[in-house]
């Protein structure tokens, strides 16, 4: 009797960590295409015969990388920043390291305010726990403070702290470049 | 008096033997200490490059080819950097497998990515396959005003202001000869890339782990390891003996 209870906990415990190892190793990798997520956001408005996306850039003008190098704190690379603009609406398609490898991560900024994160492309080994739609949502309704960061507080992940910052980082980047894009005058 | 003569000659062989390979040993523990902390002390993120140990490794420092477009030369470092002429311009994966221009842009095609460059070889922003270019894409060409991507199986048009790529009526066969091809680099730009100390390495970690497990030296260096490992259980039980005997002769 106690023999077949400690086999089935066994097998249980076996079970609950071969669960948790995939888990783990889920969180790395390419989850969505920019096509796909450009396409994704802006249908989300309405039909996509009703949504004029355009593709557009945003020169980085001396001003702009200088700040924007303030905000992630490392040179920036590239003259220019690609995004897609529907009115009031855009979205950029940012990289940031988090330890050692790039994240890709999606940000969508409408009226200066947040509206969506996704991280399209997850490289680290670990602390992929920061892509589930739950902890992005955080994100949603952020705006720039006068300081260039976030006006919202971002909840930490234990094991993913580079990964948060870096996701915070090209969360308040998207809304400066958002904010010279719509008004470059601010 | 024979316990005081085991005990002598288990010290004499417990005292042959750590000398014999304290040497040795002391390399090991440093080396191990070194590896458990490998990601601190960021030994995979520093190259080797010595010509030797690349050839000790079965690497060779290949010959290096350019694109040249009009006056300058699109090159690799056959490691992770593009170069215009000397200029460092961005990583580009290895190998570069293609470049053209237009009136505006040098484009150079990466393992993974399509450079946009200013004629002066400033970055102006990456294509990525993740951005929507085709994973065996596999050359780029300029006609007229037009820019055409080769995949494996189709001809695909590029747009250099939107990014968007259709798919073209023109053949793969019609547009092979205006390709740009490899050529050997000039000498000067062959010069400025060896005074980079840039191309093929091999990282710090992976040489000390080969020297740590003796794979450096093949399976001889492996086998000598497994011998050390042995003599350092025999030390052990020596030096356990050893002190055993001399505890027993000394209560006697």
């Amino acid at each position: 009797m106690h023999n077949n209870l400690y086999t089935a906990v066994f097998f249980i415990g076996l079970l609950t960590s071969a669960l948790l190892a995939s888990s783990t190793v889920s969180a790395k990798g390419v989850f969505q295409s920019g096509p796909d997520f450009i396409s994704e956001v802006f249908l989300e408005q309405g039909t996509q015969a009703e949504v004029q996306v355009q593709s557009k850039v945003l020169w980085l003008t001396d001003d702009i990388r200088q700040q924007a190098e303030k905000i992630l704190d490392r040179p920036v690379q590239g003259l220019r920043i690609r995004y897609s603009r529907s009115a009031d609406k855009t979205a950029w398609i940012l990289e940031e390291i988090g330890k050692e490898m790039p994240i890709t991560i999606g940000v969508v900024v409408d009226q200066n305010k947040i509206i969506k994160v996704k991280i399209l492309a997850y490289r680290e080994s670990r602390g992929g726990e920061v892509r589930f739609p739950a902890y992005m949502a955080q994100y949603n309704g952020a705006t720039l403070t006068d300081r260039h960061r976030l006006d919202k507080s971002i909840d930490g992940i234990t094991g993913a702290t580079l990964s948060v910052w870096a996701v915070n980082k090209v969360a308040a980047l998207a809304l400066y470049y958002h904010s010279q894009a719509v008004n470059p005058k601010k | 008096m024979k316990s005081t003569n085991s005990i002598k000659t288990n010290i004499l062989w417990h005292r042959r033997l750590g000398l014999s390979i304290f040497i040795v040993l002391i390399f090991l523990a440093i080396s191990g200490i070194a590896l458990n902390h490998s990601p601190a002390l960021k030994l995979n993120s520093i190259g080797l490059s010595n010509n030797w140990l690349l050839s000790w490794y079965g690497l060779e420092k290949p010959s290096i080819n350019g694109l040249q477009l009009d006056n300058k030369w699109l090159y690799h470092d056959g490691n992770n950097l593009l170069y215009v002429d000397k200029k460092t311009v961005a990583p580009c994966s290895a190998p570069l497998l293609s470049g053209s221009k237009n009136e505006k842009i040098l484009f150079a095609l990466c393992a993974d990515a399509l450079l946009l460059l200013t004629t002066d070889g400033d970055l102006l922003e990456s294509f990525t396959q993740l951005d929507g270019l085709p994973v065996n894409a596999r050359a780029i060409t300029a006609v007229d005003d037009s820019l055409y991507l080769l995949t494996d199986s189709a001809v695909l048009e590029f747009n250099s202001d939107s990014l968007a790529i259709t798919p073209s009526s023109k053949t793969e066969s019609t547009l092979l000869d205006t390709l740009v091809t490899f050529a050997p680099l000039p000498k000067v730009l062959e010069q400025h890339l060896e005074e980079q100390d840039s191309g093929p390495s091999i990282s710090l970690e992976t040489v000390i782990l080969d020297l740590h497990s003796g794979r450096f030296f093949g399976q001889f260096g492996v086998l000598f390891i497994d011998i050390i490992g042995l003599l350092v259980c025999i030390l052990s039980i020596t030096g356990l003996l050893a002190w055993i005997s001399r505890l027993r002769h000394v209560k006697q």
